[in-house]
């Protein structure tokens, strides 16, 4: 079933029906190297033909920062739960959902983006979606040197190390391994139906704040403990990645439970195998409605 | 069959639904209605308001490796479908395409390009696009370079690249990444004539060596019946024609040249080729060897023969002949000679046009045989448009360069002489 790498021996065929899953995903390994490539478009796209690209990057992630932390922990004076500073508390919580919600906003646009390309030449095209991360990559390697900048800051004023340096800091990379999964899972339906509604990521756009509101990064999760508001909060999985992060980094004890973070898990993997099959099913008939 | 085919189709068919007519701000809609009509379920009212168009139906043929084979057909007749289909950019509708080996397509000029990188970075990244290990680029970097005659510009983005390097880079990126079938829609059409001698060399070198099979599609008849051994010729969407490049191209030229057939002098109309005193019952193009073609070689006699039925005695026969181009009488000629013929005898006339008289262009031919009977009594047989042909270039691929340019409505082979003037100068 392959077509193009493995070369001279290899036998294919094309057919109305699309491949199966697992040939795509084969054929994404062969093609791997597209993945460097788009990634590294993704990147120049981002500060091309602005004169103060990388300063538009900045402002673009801290920002939102910056201004969360006025207004929620020196306005409204929210605190978290073990007497963390505000901001690092913020920052840690918002560093894997800038992550979620940039990657899902480069991914939605990636093959209405490639449109040309795609109508021209053959290759997997899930790799698009995937290689479209890149930009919040950076972003969320600019927000760790924030954190680190921010810890020694702490450090050197109120003299305590906040980021703990115990093995539990491992649990950091993994939450935000799980954001890029989710992330990528729900852009493997939505890159899709942008190419068909463009209202798709408008809807991301506005949708986007709101579930940030509903999610325990402007607040600690100890604040709401029991009732409908916890239960509305522990239905997104981002849930279990800010937390696992903020373990990570802060040591702040775990408010979720192993059995709900279990089920994040799930609902991650089951979005994400039924969103390639989705992708795997549209995308072909996509090409020549482009 | 013994032999392992490199590409097998069959049954192959492409399906669109398109909107029925009379759509309001049509140029306006159609964008965002492609758009809108993109999941492989169509929306309840698109369903009603479209209907299906075949762009492709039950296409089957198959091809041995190291073949090249021509693609001809009127816009819309599939060709660049079927070529989609085949660089797996669209899904097939109905039917299945076997194949072997690696496809590269050559559908569009720099398709995949990035104006802004350079030819270096270009080319690393069309042969990750066409899927090709990085080590196999790395090796065949130069010689594509080379190739492509981009020595010099390697390091500067394509942008600044002119239309003919730019062919140059796709070309040879294509043609080095080790192809086992070479999809190529058009892609001569720019370039210049050394160039375009090369790229053909090079597609034959590697069709012998290596069994490339190359699938070219084209309207240009002159570079398919000069560089393919088969042409498949498809007519709205269906397989119409499959053989030989040299009797499908002359096939397909003379029903296109028929359409555009130009009209005939005066003389010649309103009459008709059937009367009761005779008719002309055939008018052909045949090759020196006496076989029927569709169109001549430049560089080979070709004659027409008109062969007709008399139905009167005592009758003496003169046969003319017209030839137009782009609207215009290049040339009639009669026989000079009157012959006695018999009534209801079938007789032929031929008529040799030599060779290196015509240019590479397209004719049309109309016929006249004259029947006198007795004292000056005339009367004549005349077919309209009895024959269109286009006159092909020379076959060597150095003559190109000429075939190119403008040609009068003939193109005789002048006989020329350059010498030095001595000057009046007695020496002694």
């Amino acid at each position: 079933m392959s077509y193009g790498p493995r070369a001279a021996a290899a036998d294919w065929v094309i057919e109305p029906k699309s491949d199966s899953i697992f040939a795509r995903i084969a054929e994404v390994w062969q093609y791997r190297r597209l993945l460097g490539y788009f990634a590294t478009r993704a990147l120049q796209m981002l500060y091309k033909r602005s004169s103060f690209g990388w300063i538009w990057m900045m402002v673009r992630i801290c920002a939102p920062i910056g201004l969360n932390s006025l207004i929620f922990g020196g306005v409204l004076n929210v605190k978290s739960t073990d007497g963390t500073p505000y901001f690092l508390f913020l920052l840690c919580g918002q560093t894997p959902w800038t992550l979620f919600d940039q990657s899902l906003l480069f991914i939605t646009r990636s093959l209405e983006r490639n449109r040309k390309l795609i109508s021209k030449v053959y290759f997997p095209r899930l790799i698009l979606p995937v290689a479209s991360v890149s930009p919040a990559l950076l972003f969320i390697t600019i927000l760790s040197l924030v954190l680190v900048a921010t810890d020694i800051y702490l450090h050197q004023r109120l003299g305590i190390w906040y980021i703990t340096l115990e093995p539990q800091l491992l649990l950091a990379p993994v939450a935000v391994i799980i954001s890029l999964v989710f992330a990528i899972a729900v852009g493997f339906w939505t890159s899709v139906l942008q190419v068909r509604y463009r209202d798709i990521r408008y809807g991301i756009r506005y949708a986007m704040p709101m579930l940030m509101y509903l999610t325990s990064i402007l607040w600690p999760l100890s604040h709401i403990k029991y009732g409908w508001a916890r239960a509305l909060v522990m239905l997104n999985p981002m849930e279990s990645a800010i937390e696992l992060f903020r373990y990570g980094t802060l040591g702040t004890p775990l408010e979720i439970s192993t059995g709900v973070m279990a089920a994040h898990m799930v609902a991650i993997g089951v979005t994400a195998a039924t969103g390639i099959w989705f992708f795997n099913r549209v995308e072909s008939a996509s090409v020549d409605k482009i | 069959m013994s032999t392992p085919k490199s590409l097998i189709v069959e049954g192959l068919g492409k399906r669109y639904w398109i909107r029925r007519a009379a759509e309001p701000r049509r140029g306006a809609m159609s964008r965002l209605d492609r758009i809108r009509s993109f999941l492989s379920i169509p929306l309840a009212h698109e369903l009603l308001n479209s209907k299906e168009f075949w762009a492709l139906q039950g296409v089957s043929f198959d091809v041995e490796p190291g073949t090249v084979l021509g693609v001809v057909g009127a816009n819309g007749a599939g060709k660049t479908t079927l070529l989609k289909i085949l660089a797996r950019v669209i899904a097939p509708s109905t039917g299945h395409v076997r194949g072997r080996g690696r496809v590269v397509s050559l559908l569009e000029l720099g398709a995949g390009f990035d104006d802004e990188a350079t030819a270096r970075e270009n080319v690393y990244m069309n042969a990750a696009l066409n899927g090709i290990p990085h080590d196999v680029v790395q090796r065949r970097f130069d010689q594509i370079i080379d190739f492509a005659e981009l020595q010099e510009f390697v390091d500067q983005p394509v942008q600044f690249y002119s239309s003919g390097m730019y062919l140059r880079l796709a070309f040879s990126v294509a043609i080095n990444m080790e192809p086992a079938i070479l999809l190529a829609d058009e892609i001569l059409a720019v370039g210049d004539a050394t160039f375009q001698e090369r790229c053909l060399r090079k597609v034959h070198e590697l069709a012998r060596t290596t069994g490339l099979t190359v699938l070219f599609v084209s309207h240009d008849m002159e570079a398919i019946t000069r560089i393919c051994d088969r042409a498949i010729w498809l007519k709205d969407g269906q397989l119409h024609r499959d053989g030989a490049a040299d009797e499908v191209i002359s096939e397909y030229q003379s029903t296109v040249w028929e359409r555009l057939a130009a009209t005939s002098s005066d003389d010649f109309k309103g009459s008709s080729h059937v009367s009761k005193y005779g008719e002309i019952t055939e008018v052909s193009l045949l090759s020196p060897d006496g076989r029927p073609i569709g169109s001549p070689r430049r560089d080979e006699d070709a004659y027409i023969r008109v062969r007709f039925r008399t139905h009167r005695a005592r009758t003496r026969v003169r046969c003319s002949f017209e030839l137009h181009s782009k609207g215009m009488l290049v040339l009639r000629s009669t026989q000079t000679d009157l012959q006695a013929v018999g009534p209801d005898r079938n007789y032929q006339a031929m008529v040799k046009i030599p060779a290196n008289l015509l240019a590479d262009t397209g004719y049309t031919v109309s016929v006249g045989v004259t029947l006198i009977r007795g004292e000056g009594e005339e009367h004549a047989l005349v077919m309209n448009r009895a024959l269109s042909f286009m006159v092909y270039g020379d076959q060597e691929i150095g003559g190109l360069g000429m075939s190119l340019q403008r040609k009068g409505l003939v193109d005789p082979e002048l006989e020329w002489t350059l010498k030095l003037e001595e000057p009046n100068v007695v020496r002694t």
